[in-house]
């Protein structure tokens, strides 16, 4: 058959390492994380988590801000679940799309329960004497991120 | 004996005129030239600047996207891969993250990125693959060739 321009895709023609030496491969390296993980040989852990609809990158000892309330005392440890990406300087676990409770523990406590500085909320028409001011104090909750663990349960 | 009008020394006067000029001209210290001194100026200038802030505070999201949305094209050129491929790669691998992490990510994490990328290109593959599917002609067409006679 003559070679038109719609023979071969427009893409590169692309090949794919061999299924079974993949699987050793990607068996090895699990089991060099996994050892890395036991052993304890990682710096400052960060971790992506999910929470009061929102995505944060977070470390330990650092602090976050919500624009909203949350339903426990200042003081309280909190305990994040939906962990999306935890990462290290040598290896990154990646969620699809959360992590596993079992493996990842990110801890949290709630330091205060503020409210936001006074926003003005201003309309204004001109030419039609219409002007409504609004002030909102959004309330605030500051959370101190204490510490991000994971356990070496890979597979 | 009961006085049922007030006498005429008693009148009702504005007594805190300084106060109430003062709460609109303390937004307007910053301004520049006579609307941050006189109040009649400076009342036109913060009831603009109170409207474009609330106006602003919408759009702030808009422009805030797409300058992630601008960062994550430059750090995956980087590497290799448009914007439009690496995001849609990495949804259709079920990796949810938004932009604004993937952005943090990509300045403060260049290889956790580069990973990400890797994925992403992996993943591209696969689809490339899976669209070609056997190589086979599909049944029921019998030739492709058109012959003239």
């Amino acid at each position: 058959i003559a070679k038109t321009s719609l023979t071969s895709p427009p893409w590169p023609e692309v090949k794919l390492p061999d299924p079974a030496e993949e699987a050793k491969y990607h068996a090895e390296v699990v089991q060099k994380v996994n050892g890395m993980i036991a052993a304890g040989q990682y710096g400052r852990l960060f971790a992506v988590v999910h929470f009061a609809s929102k995505q944060w990158k977070i470390t330990s000892e650092d602090l976050i801000m919500m624009d909203n309330v949350l339903e426990a005392e200042c003081g309280d440890r909190i305990r994040m679940e939906k962990v999306l990406l935890v990462g290290a300087d040598d290896f990154t676990l990646i969620g699809r799309p959360l992590l596993g409770k079992d493996l990842v523990r990110v801890e949290a406590t709630v330091i205060e329960k503020t409210e936001s500085w006074p926003k003005i909320n201003m309309r204004f028409w001109k030419r039609h004497n219409y002007q409504r001011k609004r002030i909102i104090t959004n309330p605030q909750t500051v959370l101190r991120i204490n510490t991000i663990e994971i356990s070496p349960c890979l597979s | 004996m009961v006085l049922l009008s007030a006498p005429r020394w008693l009148r009702s006067r504005l007594t805190d005129r300084f106060w109430r000029v003062q709460e609109v001209l303390k937004y307007a210290r910053h301004f520049r030239g006579r609307k941050n001194r006189c109040y009649k100026l400076a009342v036109r200038s913060v009831r603009r600047a109170f409207v474009k802030s609330t106006k602003a505070r919408r759009e702030k999201k808009r422009f805030l996207r797409a300058l992630w949305i601008t960062r994550i094209e430059a750090a995956s050129l980087e590497h290799g891969l448009k914007y439009p491929a690496f995001i849609s790669n990495l949804f259709k691998s079920q990796v949810e993250l938004n932009r604004k992490v993937i952005a943090d990510l990509a300045i403060y994490e260049p290889k956790t990125f580069k990973s990400l990328a890797a994925l992403a290109q992996r993943r591209r593959q696969e689809g490339f693959l899976a669209a070609l599917g056997d190589g086979k002609e599909p049944e029921g067409i019998f030739s492709r060739i058109v012959h003239h006679f």
